[in-house]
């Protein structure tokens, strides 16, 4: 029996960013019949939208609202994505991957990764990269989409890196298209009820009144309801990851040189910096301790590392790390970074807010009366997303032999977060990896930091002495060789590209 | 590194089918080591190595030990599970069906989805249509494998039961075979190492036995591990109300798909089938008198046996180990002490320890030792959190974890993720709905009401589909026999 329009709930997204917008359209889309969405912007107020890169969680989100790929990709200048190349993180002049996939596969009931440490032991090990799919890929520039099945060609995924200015605006036109009523204007107050201190309507500043019965909090670090109304306390991380500017530049691409389906993070004195490759150009910028390095050093820094002509001067942003201690609180919901914020490391801002609009959706007040049973299985899981993500982005500062500057002096010596100890020393003395099946980054992930960042283990599962290492050899070298052949065969990641967009173009 | 290299020598104790089958594990997997079993009667309560069935996962784990199937149901007069039925949980009347078996999300079938998750979580618990499971049950038809028309033999899971003795034999001459010793026992001492764990254990003819490592597979007593100082219990006897279990002398031979389990004014009736006889058992929560006994059993009770429900706070000390019932102790619903015993030896051959034992390495083990245990548990308990269950064994305490699952899945539809848990989502929400729990709609089925009449004509000409594949059990189970 479909809802009558009367008992729609009247939802109000609060802030037209990359949040707000994701939350709105996906809303729409898929309870039409439940949730009456309204969405207020202000053209005055600029969005962050420095979320360029994506994990591949985000195809997920895409494929669920019904777009299409090619479509979208396009609209959003967007390139593939299989993983991030981390650049003198662990020491000056290191590199690895951090793949979407996975190195390897078990034998006789031991992980790959005691076998390569065994292997790298005796010397007759590759760089870890060769043994994964995604790596190789990577490496050589192609791309093709992994298979569907349990062959060797199913062992990675992708993501997009997009324009992040475009994004927001392709779901703008989706949510509108679907139903989303936009309302131009500055928020300038809250109405709460007398009874019980849920907000009723927002005022805005031509005296306008938009009532609502569950209002989404995407209004960015500000948090004007969430934080500033309710007065939810936040949890400030910055101890442990004292990041809190970017300097972002956009350049245009380097004639002649090949189009990187990866992100590149390049360890900085004072934080890091990305290169994000995008169809039209490429994203820069510094993200760095204010604490450590000043903005105009940093704009400096970042317009002499970049390389390409650049498209426009730096501009700084300015964020912390922590969270909300709630992020549901009475009727106010927040998602993105009204909710809290983990630097873009490993590109895990957007996939926070799809998760947080995913659980808003399975919790959703139907009847327009938030459940606290719902309200409490909602902030424990965004709760479990972002500590696990927390502890994985404290590890890539964390395990450095760094002593080049007092910001790689502070995060190497730091105290670290007990949860993060415990599996360090898991790492350090049995080369065991903490298991969770939950929230993201799994073993592999893991490994490839450890690894990547020269975090060499006192020891590893001793069934590795047991096998014949002349046939252990043989079969690192043939899989080192299947994942050759198989990159070979790929198309050059611009090429497909372009072959997409033929595709497209001759469907339209 | 470190220079320690794999385990030189481990005993077993305990010569149970959980002891043995651990012997054989470790030896597989470590041919080196001198593995040795020390015999010990694990006591009347040793529910684990009592069992005659267990779930799904312990076929795969003979698999990869080389206990055959073929083996178990040649030797063993072993047959396969799909279902099992409750009766009487929802109130009276009532009747549900368990099925094993998770139809996987097709966007989950590679491998680097299931490496990098995104999926598995929260189990969206929209109610199926039907069971092929059940279908195959009620039609006395299976195989195995099933003859795969696109996806139906994907949603159907086996776990299997057998002829407790005749099994233990088969365990313990795989055993020999690989090489591991046996010593009489039982353990009549044993001596500390000053480290927390032990340097030896004692027997009457062999004296002081030492090891590298000790696993202690000596039932509920848990000798071993007992004896050291930092053992610790946690009580499960407010989550967990059966205290006294009565199991009758087995019936005659039914060769069935399904096994029941039923509620009554006693406490609950468990019927598992079995080529080797019908193996009846009644829990209580309450001394039952013996002509109650009667009336639930059909017969007098052969045994009655006491339990007091706990599990070790730690299963790994220092450098032993407890499996099985001497990990957990808890009545025994369907397979879970042998599941949880197998779950837990799976965990010991991930996180093999070198001689150099690492204290970070134990730790990881007993956290997720402990939560295999925590959520058994509360798989356990959520049959006396039942409708009617709450009428004959009171109101017992559960944990959050349990109390949350239950409300999200009667009010959201949704099944919250747990790590290291028994029963996948989907067999969970199906052993909830067995038990008189009515889902709650997802979100999404409110938003999108599915066509009814088209998904039960789906299901209808899928489970047609499959029962003209499938020969009759009996059938199949002959060629089995025969071949």
């Amino acid at each position: 029996m479909k809802a009558s329009l009367h008992h729609r709930v009247r939802v109000v997204v609060l802030g037209g960013g990359t949040a707000g917008w994701m939350t709105a359209a996906g809303l729409a889309k898929l309870l039409p019949d439940h949730a009456q969405v309204t969405l207020i912007e202000s053209e005055d107020i600029g969005i962050v939208g420095v979320g360029e890169a994506t994990l591949p969680h985000i195809r997920a989100f895409v494929e669920k609202l019904g777009i299409d790929e090619a479509a979208f990709m396009k609209a959003t200048h967007a390139t593939y994505k299989l993983g991030i190349d981390f650049r003198d993180f662990g020491a000056l002049g290191t590199s690895y991957i951090h793949p979407f996939g996975s190195f390897g596969e078990e034998v006789a009931g031991v992980g790959f990764h005691h076998w390569w440490l065994d292997q790298a032991r005796r010397g007759k090990a590759g760089p870890l990269g060769d043994y994964s799919l995604a790596v190789a890929a990577a490496q050589a520039n192609r791309f093709r989409p992994p298979a569907q099945d349990q062959s060797l060609a199913s062992t990675y995924g992708y993501a997009y890196q997009f324009d992040a200015t475009l994004f927001g605006p392709f779901m703008r036109s989706f949510g509108m298209a679907n139903g989303v009523i936009r309302h131009e204007g500055r928020v300038v107050s809250v109405e709460r009820s007398g009874v019980d201190g849920d907000v009723t309507a927002l005022i805005l500043s031509d005296g306008r009144r938009i009532e609502g019965d569950l209002f989404v909090d995407c209004s960015g670090f500000r948090s004007l309801l969430l934080g500033e109304t309710l007065d939810e306390s936040w949890e400030d991380w910055s101890e442990w990851l004292p990041c809190d500017r970017a300097a972002a530049m956009p350049c245009a691409h380097v004639l002649g040189a090949p189009l990187r389906p990866y992100t590149t993070a390049t360890a900085m004195p004072a934080g890091w910096r990305w290169q994000i490759p995008l169809q039209h150009r490429m994203g820069n910028g510094y993200v760095f301790s204010s604490a450590h390095l000043s903005e105009d050093e940093a704009c400096t820094a970042i317009a002499a590392a970049a390389e390409g002509e650049a498209l426009a001067d730096p501009r700084v942003l300015r964020f912390r790390a922590g969270r909300r201690r709630r992020s549901w609180s009475r009727n106010v919901v927040a998602v993105g970074l009204a909710s809290g914020f983990l630097e873009p490391l490993e590109s895990t801002s957007i996939y926070l807010s799809q998760m947080a609009i995913t659980y808003l959706i399975e919790l959703f007040p139907l009847g327009g009366h938030c459940d606290p049973r719902d309200r409490d299985e909602f902030n424990r899981l965004v709760d479990m997303e972002y500590d696990r993500v927390r502890d994985f982005l404290i590890l890539h500062y964390h395990a450095t032999t760094r002593s080049d500057s007092p910001f790689w002096n502070h995060v190497r010596t730091m105290q670290v977060p007990d949860s993060l100890t415990d599996k360090l020393a898991l790492w350090r003395d049995a080369a065991r990896i903490e298991k969770y099946s939950d929230g993201l980054f799994y073993d592999a992930s893991w490994f490839a930091v450890y690894v990547g960042q020269g975090m060499v283990p006192q020891a590893y599962d001793k069934r590795t002495a047991l096998a014949d290492p002349a046939r252990v050899g043989r079969a690192f070298d043939a899989l080192r060789k299947a994942i050759a052949d198989e990159v070979a065969a790929m198309p050059g990641h611009a090429d497909f590209l372009g072959h997409e967009a033929a595709r497209l173009a001759s469907a339209a | 590194m470190a220079a320690a290299g794999p385990l030189r020598r481990i005993v077993v104790a305990g010569d149970g089918p959980v002891g043995l089958l651990a012997a054989a594990a470790l030896k597989r997997s470590l041919p080196p080591c001198d593995v040795v079993v020390i015999s010990a009667p694990t006591g009347a309560a040793a529910f684990a190595d009592r069992s005659a069935t267990a779930l799904p996962f312990t076929c795969r784990l003979h698999e990869r030990l080389g206990i055959a199937d073929t083996a178990l149901l040649r030797r063993a007069a072993a047959s396969h599970r799909l279902i099992t039925r409750y009766f009487g949980w929802g109130g009276s009347d009532s009747h549900g069906v368990a099925a094993y078996g998770a139809e996987l999300d097709p966007a989950m079938a590679g491998a680097f989805a299931r490496s990098w998750g995104g999926g598995q979580r929260n189990v969206s618990a929209d109610t199926a249509p039907g069971s092929i499971a059940e279908v195959l049950a009620d039609a006395g038809r299976y195989a195995f494998p099933l003859a795969d028309d696109g996806g139906a033999a994907g949603a159907v899971d086996h776990a299997m039961r057998w002829n407790t003795g005749a099994y233990r034999q088969i365990l313990s001459e795989a055993a020999a075979q690989l090489g591991i010793a046996g010593l009489a026992g039982p353990v009549v001492g044993c001596k500390l190492d000053g480290q927390g764990g032990l340097r030896s254990v004692a027997t009457a003819a062999d004296g002081d036995i030492t090891a590298d490592l000790f696993v202690d597979c000596t039932g509920p007593d848990a000798k071993l591990l007992a004896a050291l100082r930092e053992h610790a219990v946690i009580d499960w006897a407010d989550r967990l109300p059966v205290r006294t279990v009565y199991l009758a002398e087995p019936g005659p031979p039914v060769l069935a798909l399904e096994d029941r389990m039923t509620l009554l004014p006693q406490g609950w009736l468990s019927e598992l089938a079995g080529r080797d006889g019908l193996q009846t058992t009644l829990a209580a929560s309450r001394s039952l008198d013996p002509q109650e006994v009667r009336d639930a059993l059909g017969a007098p009770a052969a045994e009655a046996i006491p339990i007091g429900p706990a599990r070790a706070k730690a299963s790994w000390l220092g450098n032993v180990v407890a499996l099985g019932d001497a990990a957990a102790r808890f009545e025994p619903i369907g397979g879970y002490p042998l599941d949880l015993a197998h779950r837990q030896l799976a965990l010991l051959l991930e996180l093999l320890p070198s001689l150099a034992f690492a204290p970070a390495e134990r730790a990881e083990y007993n956290r997720r030792a402990a939560l295999m245990a925590d959520a058994v548990r509360d798989t356990i308990a959520v049959h006396y959190a039942a409708p009617a269950a709450m009428a004959v064994f009171g109101s017992q305490g559960r944990s959050a974890q349990l109390d949350r699952t239950i409300d999200q899945y009667t009010r959201r539809g949704r099944m919250p993720f747990r790590e290291e848990a028994p029963l996948a989502g989907q067999e969970f929400c199906a052993l909830l709905v067995a038990l008189g729990f009515a889902p709650g709609t997802t979100t999404l089925a409110a938003a999108r009401p599915a066509d009814e009449a088209a998904v039960a004509a789906a299901f209808a000409v899928k489970a047609r589909s499959v029962l003209v594949r499938t020969p009759p059990y009996a059938e199949w189970l002959a060629g089995q026999l025969s071949a």
